[in-house]
C-alpha cells in the first residue's frame, strides 16, 4: 500500500520542500498532459539533478508509489498523464547544456532542456539537433526521447532515435546506467534503442547525449499550391520517386490553410485545395538540383504556383504558418483531437479521401496538416466538448480513422506515442504474442511494474507466457482505464 | 554438426521448438560473412536462413523494402538498383540481410548513411523459445510499443532468428568521387571541417581518402571546397570505397568504436583505417598480444574493440545494465538454445 505522507516527507527532505507539491490545485494541474486524458496523482516532485531523480525513484519505490516521468507535459497521447497514487517526477527544471563537443559531434544535455534551445545553442558551432517537433519551443529533449519524437525535418534526417547516442537512465530500482555510448557502437543489446520511444515506462532519463548534425550551407523553402488534394498527394510520391529526399515535405489542406493564414499572415493561398511546404538543403548545387526535381514533380501533377522563399524572413514566415497550425485551429472550435497514424506515402490521397468521408458522416470539421513525406497524418477534429454528445462523436470518428490507416498498412503512431489514448488499439496491429514479447522487454527493465503503469501495453499483454517468474504476473496485470480517469 | 535448412518461417518455428524440446543448441547462420563476430560458443546444430529469400514488398516511392532475412545482399542490391535505391550497408554480395542486421557492421560511408540500426523499421523474429513475433512497422517512422527490432539488431543471433525485415532504403547517389591526399588524422580533421557532409573521410597509414556522394554538381562543389584545404594526389569517379582494405589481410580484424576525437589514441598496429568524425577504426592484427593492446587503448578511450574476422571474440566489456541484458536474454531464449555465450557479457 502506498504511503503518500511518508513519501512526501522523504521527498521534501531530499529535494527541499519547495520542490514537492501536494496541494489539490497542483495535483489537478499535473493530472494531465497535452492529451485528452485526465488522471490523478498523489505527489509532484521537481528534480534539479540526476541525484534528485535517483532520490525520487528510490523514495517512490520505498513507499509503494508508481513513478510517472514528465518533461514539459506537451505529450499528445497521455504518456505522462498519471494514474492513481503516482509520484510525478518533473524534469522541466533540468535545462542545462552540460557539454558541447563538436570534435566528437555530440552534446550532453539535461532532459528538461527545450528542443529549440538546444538547436539554437548548437548553431554557433555550425551544428544543429535535427528532430524539430512543432512544439519545439516548449517540448523537452527528455520528452522527445521518450516519444521518439519526429517533426518536419525527420524526412531527411531521421527520427529522434537516430540522434541519440547515449542516455543516463535511472531504472525503477534507483540504479543509474549509461545506455549506448559516446562512440558509434556500444557493447551489449541496444538498450538505448529500446528506451527511446518507451514513453517513460522503462526508467527516468536523467541525461541525454545527442548527435550533432552539420548545418546545411544552403536551404530553399518552397510553397506549392494545388487545386486538387489528389494532385498534392501524388506530388509527394513523385518527388521521392525522383530520388529526392527533401529535408521536409509538409502538407496542409484547405481548412488548415485558411485557419493558419488568418493567424500567421504567411501569404498562404486560401483558395487552394491543398498546399505543400517543401524544404531542400545541402550545398548550393545540391539545393538547386533538388529544387528543380521538386518543381518538375509538382508541374507533372498540375501545381498552380511555386513560391520560393526569397530570404530567411520569408522562409520563417512560411514555417510560422505550418508550426502554429495547431494553435490556429482554435479559431474553428475550442477543442481538437488528433491521431498521428503513419501510412504508406503512396496511399495518402486515398486515405485523405477516407478521412474526409468519416468526418462528414459524424458531422465534424476535419483539417489536415501533416508530415506528408513520412506519410505521417495528423487529422485534426475540431469540436466543442461542452456540447453534449460531441466528444462521443469525435472519439467514434477517431476510432474509424485509426482503423482506416491500419487497414492501409499504417502504424498507430508516427511520433506522438501510444500512452493511454492509443493503448487499446495495440491489438489492432500486434498479435498476443507480439504484445507478450513487448511485455517481456518492459519486465526486463521494470520487474515490479513501478514505472508509468498502464501505459502503452493493453491489459492482458503480459510476459507470463514467456519464461519469467509466474509470481510477477499479478503485479503486471494492467487494469482497464481506471476509475476517475476520463477522456 | 547438424544442419537445419528451413524453407519457410513455419519451418524455423518448428526447428527452434524442436531444439528447445531436445535441448539442442543452435547457431543461426546466414552468408557466414559475419560469423566470426561473437564470443566462442558450443552448439549442436546450425540453422541456415538462406532459403528464406523472398521479396515481400518493394515500391521505390515508399523507400521501404520488405524482404526475408536470408536474402543475399547481391540480389537485394540488384533489385533496389532498378528503383535507383540502395540499402546503405557494407558487406559482400553473398552476405545475407539477416546476417548484416545481427552483426551490425559499420559502413565506411557511415558519416552520411548512418548506422544499420537506423535502417531496420520492422522485424519478424522467431524467439529462442519458438514464438514468431513482429515489432515496428513498414513506415519510416513509428512509435508503437517497444522496439524489439532495435534489440535484435547487433544481437548476434542470441535473442531470436530474424526471419523478415522492413528496411529503410535511400536513393543511389547520382555521382560519387574519391579524392586521395597525402597526410594523416590532422589533415582528415581539417578536410572534415571544410566538407562536414562528406560520405566518408578515411585515414590509413598511406594517407587520407575523402568520399563525396550526391548530385553531380554537389560533388563538384564539395571537391572544390576540399581542394582549398589540400591538393589531392588522385581523384576517381565511381570507384569502390575504400579502394583497398589492407587490414582485412591480417589474421585478426577488429572494428573498434570510440568517440570520434579519440581514434588517434588507439594502438592499431600498422594496417588500419579510421573514419574521421565517426569513431570507427578497423585494424588488422597478427594475434592476441596486439589485440590486447588495442582493446586496452579502446577501453581507455571509452570504446570497444570486437573482433569481426578471426579469433578473439568481443572483449571483456560488461554491457551496461547487465541485469537488464540478462533478463532480456532469459525472456527471449529461456532455455539458452541460441548460441549461448556468444553475445556481450557471455549472454
Amino acid at each position: 500500500m502506498a504511503d503518500v505522507e511518508a513519501a512526501r516527507r522523504a521527498l521534501e527532505e531530499a529535494l527541499g520542500p519547495e520542490e514537492v507539491l501536494s496541494d489539490p490545485l497542483a495535483l489537478r494541474l499535473y493530472a494531465r498532459d497535452g492529451s485528452m486524458v485526465e488522471g490523478g496523482c498523489a505527489l509532484v516532485a521537481f528534480a534539479r539533478s540526476t541525484e534528485d531523480v535517483v532520490a525520487c525513484v528510490r523514495i517512490a519505490a520505498a513507499h509503494g508509489l508508481p513513478v510517472v516521468p514528465r518533461g514539459s507535459g506537451t505529450g499528445l497521447a497521455g504518456g505522462s498523464t498519471p494514474i492513481g497514487d503516482a509520484l510525478v517526477v518533473v524534469t522541466s527544471k533540468m535545462t542545462r547544456i552540460l557539454e558541447v563537443r563538436p570534435e566528437d559531434r555530440l552534446a550532453w544535455v539535461e532532459p528538461g532542456l527545450p528542443n529549440l534551445d538546444l538547436a539554437n545553442a548548437l548553431r554557433p558551432y555550425g551544428f544543429t539537433y535535427a528532430p524539430d517537433p512543432s512544439s519545439q519551443q516548449t517540448c523537452s529533449i527528455g520528452g522527445n526521447v521518450n516519444t521518439n519524437a519526429g517533426g518536419p525535418h525527420c524526412l531527411a534526417y531521421g527520427v529522434t532515435s537516430n540522434h541519440i547516442l547515449a542516455l543516463d537512465v535511472v531504472l525503477p530500482d534507483g540504479s543509474i546506467h549509461r545506455l549506448g555510448s559516446e562512440g558509434p557502437e556500444a557493447a551489449g543489446y541496444d538498450l538505448r534503442g529500446v528506451v527511446v520511444g518507451s514513453e517513460g515506462t522503462l526508467g527516468v532519463v536523467a541525461r541525454v547525449c545527442v548527435r550533432l548534425v552539420p548545418l546545411p550551407p544552403a536551404i530553399r523553402t518552397m510553397l506549392l499550391d494545388f487545386e486538387a488534394v489528389e494532385d498534392c498527394a501524388e506530388t509527394v510520391s513523385a518527388i521521392l520517386a525522383a530520388g529526392v529526399v527533401p529535408a521536409a515535405v509538409e502538407m496542409m489542406d484547405h481548412g488548415i490553410v485558411v485557419a493558419a493564414e488568418d493567424f500567421a499572415h504567411a501569404g498562404y493561398p486560401t483558395d487552394a485545395a491543398a498546399i505543400l511546404i517543401v524544404e531542400v538543403d545541402g550545398t548550393p548545387a545540391a539545393v538547386a538540383a533538388q529544387a528543380l526535381a521538386v518543381e518538375e514533380a509538382a508541374r507533372a501533377n498540375r501545381v498552380r504556383h511555386v513560391r520560393v522563399a526569397a530570404d530567411e524572413e520569408e522562409r520563417a514566415l512560411l514555417w510560422k504558418g505550418r508550426k502554429s497550425a495547431f494553435g490556429a485551429v482554435a479559431q474553428i472550435a475550442p477543442h481538437y483531437h488528433l491521431h498521428d497514424c503513419t501510412v504508406p506515402r503512396t496511399r495518402l490521397a486515398e486515405i485523405l479521401t477516407g478521412v474526409y468521408a468519416i468526418a462528414r458522416r459524424y458531422d465534424l470539421v476535419v483539417t489536415n496538416v501533416f508530415h506528408a513525406g513520412d506519410g505521417n497524418l495528423h487529422p485534426l477534429l475540431s469540436f466543442d466538448r461542452r456540447i453534449p454528445g460531441t466528444l462521443e462523436r469525435v472519439l467514434a470518428a477517431s476510432d474509424e480513422i485509426v482503423r482506416l490507416c491500419i487497414g492501409a498498412g499504417g502504424a498507430l503512431s508516427g511520433e506522438h506515442g501510444i500512452g493511454l489514448e492509443k493503448r487499446d488499439f495495440m491489438p489492432l496491429v500486434f498479435t498476443e504474442e507480439d504484445l507478450g514479447a513487448q511485455a517481456c522487454v518492459r519486465r526486463a527493465f521494470d520487474p515490479e511494474g513501478r514505472m508509468n503503469p498502464q501505459k502503452v501495453l493493453p491489459s492482458g499483454a503480459r510476459c507470463g507466457d514467456f519464461a519469467m517468474a509466474r509470481g510477477q504476473e499479478a503485479a503486471a496485470a494492467a487494469a482497464d482505464l481506471p476509475e476517475g480517469a476520463w477522456i | 554438426m547438424d544442419l537445419i535448412h528451413p524453407h519457410t518461417v513455419t519451418d524455423v518455428v518448428e526447428a527452434v521448438r524442436a531444439a528447445n524440446a531436445e535441448g539442442r543448441r543452435l547457431l543461426v547462420v546466414g552468408g557466414r560473412r559475419h560469423i566470426d563476430k561473437g564470443n566462442p560458443c558450443v552448439v549442436e546444430a546450425e540453422l541456415w536462413t538462406t532459403q528464406l529469400d523472398r521479396v515481400v514488398a518493394y515500391d521505390p516511392a515508399e523507400m521501404v523494402a520488405v524482404v526475408e532475412a536470408g536474402m543475399r545482399l547481391g540480389e537485394l542490391r540488384r533489385m533496389l538498383a532498378e528503383g535507383r535505391q540502395e540499402w546503405p550497408v557494407d558487406a559482400p554480395d553473398d552476405a545475407t540481410v539477416g546476417g548484416v542486421i545481427a552483426a551490425a557492421p559499420s559502413s565506411p560511408r557511415r558519416l552520411k548513411v548512418g548506422a544499420v540500426r537506423d535502417t531496420v523499421l520492422e522485424a519478424e523474429v522467431v524467439t529462442g523459445d519458438g514464438r514468431l513475433i513482429r515489432s515496428g512497422a513498414r513506415t519510416v517512422k513509428q512509435v508503437t510499443g517497444y522496439q524489439i527490432h532495435k534489440l535484435v539488431t547487433g544481437s548476434l543471433g542470441t535473442l531470436g532468428v530474424i526471419v523478415q525485415v522492413a528496411l529503410k532504403v535511400r536513393p543511389l547517389p547520382e555521382a560519387s568521387r574519391t579524392l586521395r591526399f597525402d597526410g594523416g588524422l590532422e589533415l582528415a580533421t581539417r578536410i572534415l571541417g571544410a566538407v562536414p557532409a562528406a560520405a566518408g573521410v578515411l585515414v590509413t597509414p598511406d594517407g587520407v581518402a575523402l568520399r563525396l556522394e550526391g548530385w553531380r554538381a554537389e560533388v563538384d562543389e564539395q571537391e572544390a571546397t576540399a581542394r582549398a584545404v589540400a591538393e589531392p594526389i588522385e581523384a576517381m569517379d565511381d570507384a569502390p570505397f575504400p579502394a583497398s582494405r589492407p587490414w582485412e589481410e591480417r589474421p585478426v580484424v577488429v572494428e573498434s568504436a570510440v568517440p570520434p576525437s579519440r581514434v588517434g589514441s588507439l594502438e592499431a598496429g600498422n594496417a588500419w583505417g579510421a573514419l574521421a568524425g565517426v569513431g570507427i577504426l578497423w585494424a588488422g592484427l597478427e594475434g592476441p598480444e596486439e589485440l590486447a593492446a588495442l582493446r586496452s587503448s579502446a577501453r581507455e578511450a571509452g570504446g570497444i574493440a570486437p573482433v569481426v574476422q578471426g579469433p578473439g571474440g568481443l572483449g571483456d566489456e560488461l554491457p551496461p545494465a547487465p541485469e537488464v541484458q540478462r533478463r532480456l536474454k532469459e525472456a527471449f531464449d529461456p532455455n539458452g538454445v541460441l548460441a549461448p555465450g556468444r553475445g556481450w557479457g557471455g549472454l
